[in-house]
């Protein structure tokens, strides 16, 4: 089954394409690894996706909902981090993962058990009431992983969840990717890092608001005769 | 060069530059016709002490004012304070005794007034028509004569001495405007750069950070002396307020308090790293307290005495308070140098201060 | 002479965190040297402290020869620095931001031209466009070109490639070596370890300690254990069942490979191994013995560090 659909979705911000009548569709359970140089439209793309954004033309089915006429559900469906906004720094560990809980109107009792539980999953139960303010960078991300899946979301979308975080956490981090994956929750993730490709399930490459390719890493690799995603990505996305 | 960046940036914020430019002037009308609005035909009582053929003039004068009617004439200043107290009143004006030979033998006399204090807007704006009317009168006595026999009159105010002026407003508009165009935006311009990390660039050049915050404070300063002036020119010649000082002096003294304001400005941005702190903290610390407390909207004299004294510690009341002497008494420079000491010691320690701040390297 | 000499650095904030332990390090005039390391590491106090906008607790720098701390007003005159976020003024056009830089510098924008033109060529079309609606790419041209333009001897870059895609990454470093060929000293970091190779020397820093210090062979050299790549399909399957591992070995994935660091005489372990990947039935797959890379390095540093 898909749980992500695109058809022929475009938005156009005046003149300017922003994403070209693209479409793939992301199976459940896949880790979709969403690749692009800066300004190729993928934040737009992902915008559109999560039901924030209203599409100039086409459609898009998430989570079986429709981004232009359901996007409340969509929103209620997902999950979603970024790197650059996740967690309040002021707040406890405990604090923010309750407060998103309750954004997801996540029952009281209920929510405190999940939240412990992926607390204990993530060997971070002792750092529970320290405020996010004071641990490291690493355990920040995976910790707003763990509050944006709080809700069981169908789909999440990471948007480079590893920037700058340090080889070791980086992997940590892919790992829980993997964990996650496999009980169903679909993945669509954007990275710099061009080995975190290779541990996605199928890739799109994105330039100028079109797909320029998409694929198991090994197809890509094979279809452009190189060795390494990074070698792909240099190849179609000249500028 | 960080001057003419800094005129730029104002001239490329257009909403901040209108609401500059435009605040003072929309702020000196809305305070002036709404304050100043005429009263007439108020109720007084006089009391009449001498009863002589000047004081029957003077009365006569007063009477045929259409500002006031006078509904009552007391023989003792116990029924004066009844006649307050049963609300028939809105100011008493006493005539002292021998009036006429007073003003005949040694050229002055003393008239007092006495204010209702329940309503000190309209106390002080019928202090001042007694002042117009007495002026009158004292002009038209004196053109008959020759100058070695003119005569003065005082007017001496019970209740509130305070409250001499209706133009109390303008005073406290220019305060305001240098508060908020000197200190809030330069503050807000220190903050802006911290924020975008621009300061980080210009520290790490060789210029001096003095010149850099001198720099961007000065073109705020400008802004506000403009301001200022019209101000100065609206309440003249629109609102008629009087400026018996010397006008130098007069800008003179704004120049000082820009300079307190300012360096006002500049120690909230040391202090603060993001434009909505030096916001807030320009507002709080500042802005205030000199509408709460510089004696502009609410006299000073009738608070409790914790405020007066914390009253002493902003700038904006010494201001106000020479400034009202400047315009309205016309003093000069002898005369309200302490508050200018004061304003002046303000501004080095603010500055010395924010120097200091600015100086440490972490 | 040095280009900058650091020595027993340390950093302290609020009494509770420290951002640098002993940090001391040289870099040798005209070097391209590398600071790799996560965020978080102490990357950017020490930027902050070499380009004089912090005081260091304790220890002492010299660059050029002249004393950081004591002679801040001449180092200004000699640095150049290119922060990690943008920071220049977004509503000045790119023009007047330039113009800006060089007269706070003294300096004019042609004295220095030769040095910032192949940078400045492909922002010039946009130079009455304001900063603020450039793009990514562009801004980073142009704060580069007003970090150069009073003609720095040391150039100070603060992670310039974080967030940046691979292609404008590989066109960001052509730039860093040309402006090294103009004889300017350069000190960048970085937490893509990739990068690290393109540099003379690196430092490795984590938490704000040094771990090593060399060029990128000799630290690639240094590597301790023997190092594999295991190549499967399913590398989450294998990642799992080599937690049952007997050897002494570090392993995690490395793209679609799987990286075995061992720990043990390789000629009795091999067989080992591939004993206990039959009877975890992970043998469908090739090992092959490979030179470790600069991030291959960094994890093996990183775990000695942390079981020590």
């Amino acid at each position: 089954m898909n749980s992500i659909e695109v058809d022929h979705l475009t938005k156009k911000f005046g003149d300017f394409t922003a994403v070209n009548e693209i479409s793939f569709q992301v199976k459940e359970g896949e880790i979709f690894g969403f690749l692009g140089a800066n300004g190729a439209g993928k934040t737009t793309a992902i915008k559109m996706m999560s039901g924030l954004l209203q599409p100039t033309s086409g459609t898009a089915i998430v989570a079986g909902y429709d981004v232009v006429t359901q996007p409340k559900l969509i929103k209620r469906n997902i999950g979603y981090m970024s790197q650059r906004f996740s967690l309040y720094n002021d707040l406890t560990v405990f604090e923010n993962m309750q407060l998103f809980g309750t954004i997801y109107k996540i029952p009281r009792k209920e929510l405190k058990k999940r939240i412990m539980d992926s607390l204990a999953a993530l060997d971070m139960t002792k750092q529970a009431n320290l405020l996010v303010h004071s641990i490291p960078l690493g355990w920040k991300q995976k910790l707003a992983f763990a509050t944006a899946i709080l809700h069981k979301p169908k789909i999440v979308f990471l948007d480079e969840p590893t920037s700058g975080v340090d080889p070791i956490v980086r992997r940590e981090f892919w790992n829980l990717i993997y964990e996650t994956a496999s009980t169903g929750v679909t993945i669509l993730v954007t990275t710099h890092y061009m080995d975190e490709a290779e541990y996605c399930h199928r890739i799109s490459i994105m330039a100028d608001g079109n797909i320029r390719l998409l694929g198991t890493p090994e197809e890509l690799k094979q279809q452009v005769g190189v060795n390494t995603i990074n070698d792909v990505f240099v190849e179609y996305v000249k500028h | 060069m960080i001057l003419k960046k800094e005129f730029i940036h104002i001239f490329r914020d257009r909403i901040t530059l209108l609401l500059v430019l435009a605040m003072p002037v929309a702020l000196v009308l809305l305070f002036g016709f709404t304050i100043s609005t005429d009263i007439h035909n108020a109720s007084i009582a006089v009391l009449d002490h001498a009863k002589d053929t000047q004081s029957q003039n003077f009365i006569q004068k007063l009477s045929s004012s259409n500002y006031f009617q006078i509904v009552s004439y007391p023989s003792t200043e116990a029924e004066i304070d009844f006649q307050f107290k049963e609300n028939n009143i809105k100011l008493a004006i006493i005539i002292p005794q021998n009036f006429e030979s007073q003003l005949e033998k040694e050229h002055s006399a003393t008239i007092q007034i006495i204010d209702d204090v329940s309503d000190l807007n309209i106390a002080s704006i019928l202090n001042n028509y007694v002042r117009s009317v007495t002026q009158d009168f004292q002009n038209e006595y004196n053109q008959h004569i020759t100058s070695a026999d003119a005569f003065s009159i005082t007017t001496k105010m019970e209740y509130n001495s305070n409250m001499e002026s209706v133009y109390m407003f303008v005073p406290g508009i220019i305060t305001l405007i240098m508060i908020l165009v000197t200190a809030l935006m330069s503050s807000i311009t220190l903050a802006r750069e911290k924020e975008t990390g621009t300061m980080r660039m210009l520290f790490i050049t060789p210029v001096n950070k003095i010149h850099i915050v001198i720099g961007k404070v000065i073109p705020y300063m400008i802004i506000s002396f403009l301001s200022t002036i019209v101000i100065i020119i609206i309440s003249v010649f629109v609102f008629k307020m009087p400026l018996n000082g010397s006008i130098l002096f007069l800008l003179l003294l704004c120049i000082i308090f820009m300079l307190t304001a300012a360096s006002f400005g500049m120690l909230i941005s040391t202090i603060s790293t993001t434009q909505l702190d030096a916001m807030m903290i320009t507002m709080m610390g500042l802005f205030l307290p000199t509408v709460l407390l510089s004696g502009f909207l609410f006299p000073l004299n009738s608070m409790p005495m914790i405020f007066q004294v914390l009253a002493n510690v902003f700038p904006a009341k010494w201001f106000i308070l020479a400034i009202k002497d400047v315009m309205i008494k016309g003093s000069g420079f002898f005369d309200v140098w302490p508050y200018l000491t004061i304003l002046f010691g303000m501004a080095v320690v603010f500055i010395s201060i924010s120097l200091k701040m600015l100086d440490k390297r972490n | 002479m040095n280009a900058l000499s650091v020595q027993k650095v340390s950093k302290v904030y609020n009494k509770t965190v420290q951002a640098l332990r002993d940090i001391t390090f040289e870099i040798r005039e005209g070097e391209l040297f590398g600071l790799v390391g996560p965020d978080g590491a102490g990357k950017s106090t020490l930027f902050n402290i070499l380009t004089t906008l912090l005081l260091p607790d304790s220890g002492d720098i010299k660059i050029l020869d002249m004393d950081l701390i004591a002679d801040y007003k001449a180092v200004r005159q000699v640095i150049g620095y290119l922060p990690g976020t943008f920071s220049l003024y977004p509503d000045l056009s790119v023009k007047e931001n330039l113009d800006f830089f060089a007269v706070m510098y003294k300096s004019d924008i042609e004295a220095n031209m030769d040095l910032i033109r192949p940078i400045w060529r492909q922002i010039e079309p946009f130079s009455k466009r304001k900063a603020g609606k450039l793009s990514g790419g562009m801004k980073q041209k142009l704060a580069l070109c007003c970090a150069l333009i009073h003609r720095p001897r040391i150039l100070f870059l603060d992670e310039p490639t974080t967030g940046v895609d691979p292609v404008s990454r590989k066109e960001f470093w052509e730039i860093l070596q040309a402006i090294r060929t103009q004889g300017i000293t350069v000190l960048v970091s970085t937490p893509y370890m990739d990068e690290a190779t393109l540099c003379d020397r690196i430092a490795l820093i984590q938490n704000g300690s040094i771990l090593g210090i060399d060029t990128p062979e000799a630290i690639m050299k240094h590597f301790r254990g023997s190092l594999y790549t295991f190549r499967s399909a399913d590398i989450f399957s294998l990642l799992n069942a080599l937690k049952q591992c007997p050897l002494q070995c570090n392993y995690y994935p490395y793209g679609e490979h799987c990286h075995i660091a061992f720990y043990e005489d390789m000629e009795k372990a091999m067989p080992q191994f591939l004993q206990f990947l039959e009877e975890q039935h992970q043998e469908h797959g090739e090992i092959t013995a490979i030179q470790p890379s600069i991030e291959d390095c960094f994890i093996e540093i990183v775990k000695m560090n942390s079981h020590e």
